[in-house]
């Protein structure tokens, strides 16, 4: 008996997936467990397993975006006749199954004259661009909300409404982001015409869905009103302490790194001050008892924040060795959705490119983000004297809505006493 | 150009027609002796003599229906109505009588009827002596209906309506009168049906009449300080009504506001709302907001009043919903 393959939901609030590309061909044997296809979803790219061994027998969407439970492929015995089970898919799946790229599909679509969405009266959204038929015809379904301005617009220049972000109320698409649209496939038509002007010296990046997801998220934090504060630790203890955990590490284990260090002082800060270890979310304040810390890291495919769970209870070692498998997969594009659920709180260090200080954006619906800078000797005064010691100054980024500056305050003053003296923090 | 103000713009086309015309004269409650209970009426008794300047029973409805009457008879009576409120007592004699008898008589019988009346809140009048109700007559074929802003406007457009041959309702706004501006020296026929663009913008048009057309102004005022640029456009005829002129600010700002002093429901805004989303419907780029008072009787303590009739502050907020992002 063949078995659909569905598109999974891979974590909380997951969608929809973006189908990059099919790891096996139609008609090769699949094992149960084995990496079937890829998807790309808002947040990582993540390879998706077999849940039936047999033969690939049909790849129903070879690429794009498609809904959460649509039927993407068939895997069944060989020769064996799927034209039924894929007509009964599309028929009880309401979200339709994607315009496929094979012509079979294509046939089955005339087949079902009474597909209501062949049927409907297509909406501006689809009528906005000739569809190609690779697009799956999701956008009819889900109504896009768009001013009736931007809806002419797109007529008429053509711009494509179910891609655009709406800025307006209610996400609403309004005029001006129809414009900036058509101004960016105008900057594309102007690059591909023969007529331009030398292409060298200009780039168009087409946003992946983790960047689009970095942008719309960061935009939606840059809203909150923010406050930071700063401060400067001396820093002699936290490297004194790094170095001799490190004497410790047994053979296999990962080297700790000062990072690694500050992570466990910062959740121990965090689990005495719970205002600062809190989502705000749906115009509430959410405190949590654990701190679960998101590391920054620069992935090829653009800012990802994985999280070290429970932080506040690991040890520096076991800190070091999720972070660094966390890392490792960051940079290899290996990253789970789950690794990036359930962080209270982040940390983002730009140290190691030798910032002295910066401000980070939120990384909502944490109230609060620690930007943390390089370790380096400075003159300091020290009992009336002046001394070189290496200090590291970090500035805390509080969404006001949550934090107060008192509250904020109290909690940087405990890290910066947890890194002058780490032992505080045990 | 000379400086009038709204009340004496009113008097000075009252007079001028008075002069240059033998069918014209007034009728209404204490307008001869005492000029009047806005005193807009004024002189005019020694000017003019108690024959063309008449005072009345207390009978709005018999105020109206005799001016129906001398109108088919040739003459142009312009009647005072001394609240609008009080119109409530005429409504037989205008909507079943005067609006009809034109098209009922197949056009053999004219009504060239001006019916004046004020009304309109901000100095405590209460709930029974400030309501705003031009909406009720825009609602009936056969009237025409103007309420004018400003004291030009007042001066051209009650003159058109004295020599126009259908009834006019000619609202004026109480809070007005002292308002002072200028006029040509000659008086200028202002034809009805045409609408004033009284401030040209880019970002949001604010369709408003009466009071907010200067409430509007303030706030227009305001927003250009945050950057937004605001078109303010005043019908100044609500019946007939002058669409291309609004729809074509509309299309041009994409946004809209309507605002009046009497309350939001069923208000003139509605009426411009279903107007300009029908002709302007891919201009829009946001929901038409509509400015008016709340919903419920006028309260007569100052404070209270402030709050339920709108001000500038209420109009600029709808200019910000407007342009709002998410």
């Amino acid at each position: 008996m063949a078995s659909e393959v569905k598109l999974p939901r891979l974590g909380q609030g997951m969608e929809s997936g973006t189908i990059v590309r099919w790891l096996k061909t139609e008609g090769e044997t699949v094992a149960k467990g084995e990496p079937l296809y890829e998807i790309d979803t808002d947040k990582v790219t993540q390879e998706v397993e077999a849940e039936a061994t047999g033969v690939l027998l049909k790849i129903v969407v070879a690429d794009g975006e498609v809904d959460v439970g649509t039927t993407v492929g068939v895997i069944g015995a060989q020769d064996e006749d799927v034209s039924e089970l894929l007509a009964a898919s599309r028929g009880g799946n309401g979200s339709a199954p994607a315009a496929a790229p094979v012509p079979d599909a294509r046939a089955l679509e005339a087949e079902e004259p009474s597909n209501r969405l062949l049927q409907g009266k297509p909406s501006d959204a689809e009528t906005a661009a000739p569809r190609s038929s690779l697009t799956p015809p999701v956008a009819a379904e889900s109504r896009v909300k768009a001013s009736p301005l931007a809806r002419r617009m797109a007529r008429e220049s053509g711009v494509d409404l179910a891609g655009l972000t709406g800025t307006g109320p209610e996400g609403r698409i309004v005029a001006e982001d129809v414009e900036d649209a058509a101004t960016r496939g105008a900057a594309r038509v102007a690059l591909e015409s023969p007529a331009a002007p030398p292409a060298g010296e200009v780039e168009i990046v087409e946003l992946t869905s983790t960047r689009r997801t970095i942008a719309r998220r960061l935009t939606e934090a840059w809203q909150a009103p923010v406050f930071q504060l700063s401060v400067t630790a001396d820093a002699s203890e936290l490297v004194a302490t790094r170095e001799r955990l490190v004497e410790l590490v047994r053979e296999g284990e990962t080297r700790p790194t000062v990072n690694d260090l500050l992570t466990r002082v910062v959740a121990s800060a965090l689990a005495r001050h719970r205002p600062v270890n809190a989502h705000f979310v749906d115009g509430k304040i959410v405190r949590f008892p654990g701190a679960s810390v998101g590391i920054a890291v620069a992935a090829p495919s653009g800012l990802v924040v994985p999280v070290i769970r429970d932080a506040d209870r690991k040890t520096v070692q076991q800190i070091a060795g999720a972070r660094a498998d966390l890392v490792s997969r960051a940079r290899g594009g290996k990253l789970k959705l789950t690794d990036l659920e359930g962080g209270t709180f982040t940390i983002s260090n730009l140290g190691m490119y030798g910032m002295e200080q910066f401000v980070a954006v939120l990384n909502p619906p944490q109230v609060a983000i620690l930007a943390v800078g390089s370790i380096q000797d400075r003159p300091t005064a020290r009992d009336g004297e002046l001394v070189v010691a290496p200090a590291m100054t970090m500035t805390l980024s509080c969404d006001h809505r949550a934090i107060d500056g008192s509250e904020g305050a109290e909690f940087l003053r405990t890290v910066k006493a947890f890194v002058e003296t780490p032992a505080l923090a045990l | 150009m000379p400086e009038l103000t709204y009340r004496e713009a009113v008097r000075d086309a009252l007079a001028h027609a008075l002069r240059k015309d033998d069918s014209v004269f007034l009728m209404g409650e204490d307008i001869a002796e005492m000029g009047g209970s806005m005193a807009v009426t004024q002189g005019l008794l020694e000017e003019f003599g108690p024959k063309r300047i008449r005072n009345t029973p207390i009978s709005e409805m018999a105020i109206v229906g005799s001016g129906i009457g001398a109108a088919i008879q040739g003459m142009r009576p312009v009647v005072e109505i001394m609240y609008e409120d009080f119109l409530t007592l005429s409504m037989e004699q205008l909507v079943n009588q005067a609006a009809k008898h034109r098209t009922m008589s197949g056009g053999q019988v004219k009504v060239p009827l001006t019916i004046r009346t004020q009304g309109g809140a901000g100095w405590s009048p209460g709930a029974q002596h400030a309501q705003q109700l031009e909406a009720w007559f825009v609602h009936v074929p056969g009237l025409k209906v103007v309420f004018p802003s400003t004291p030009e406007d007042v001066r051209g457009l009650l003159w058109s309506s004295i020599y126009d041959d259908n009834p006019v309702v000619f609202f004026e706004h109480r809070t007005l009168y002292p308002l002072k501006g200028e006029v040509p020296t000659e008086l200028e026929p202002i034809p009805l049906g045409k609408a004033r663009i009284h401030r040209e913008g880019e970002d949001v048009t604010v369709v408003a009449t009466g009071r907010l057309v200067h409430e509007a102004l303030q706030a227009a005022e305001a927003a250009e300080s945050e950057g937004i640029s605001v078109e303010v456009v005043d019908p100044r005829t609500l019946l007939p009504l002058d669409e291309e002129t609004i729809i074509g600010s509309v299309c041009k700002t994409t946004r809209c506001v309507t605002a009046h002093e009497a309350v939001v429901r069923g208000g003139f805004g509605a009426e411009l709302a279903a107007i300009i989303q029908q002709g302007a419907f891919d201009w829009l780029d946001a929901p038409i907001e509509r400015v008016g008072a709340r919903f419920g009787p006028l309260p007569f303590a100052p404070a209270m009043e402030q709050w339920v009739v709108p001000q500038a502050a209420d109009v600029l907020e709808a200019i910000r919903r407007t342009v709002a992002r998410s």
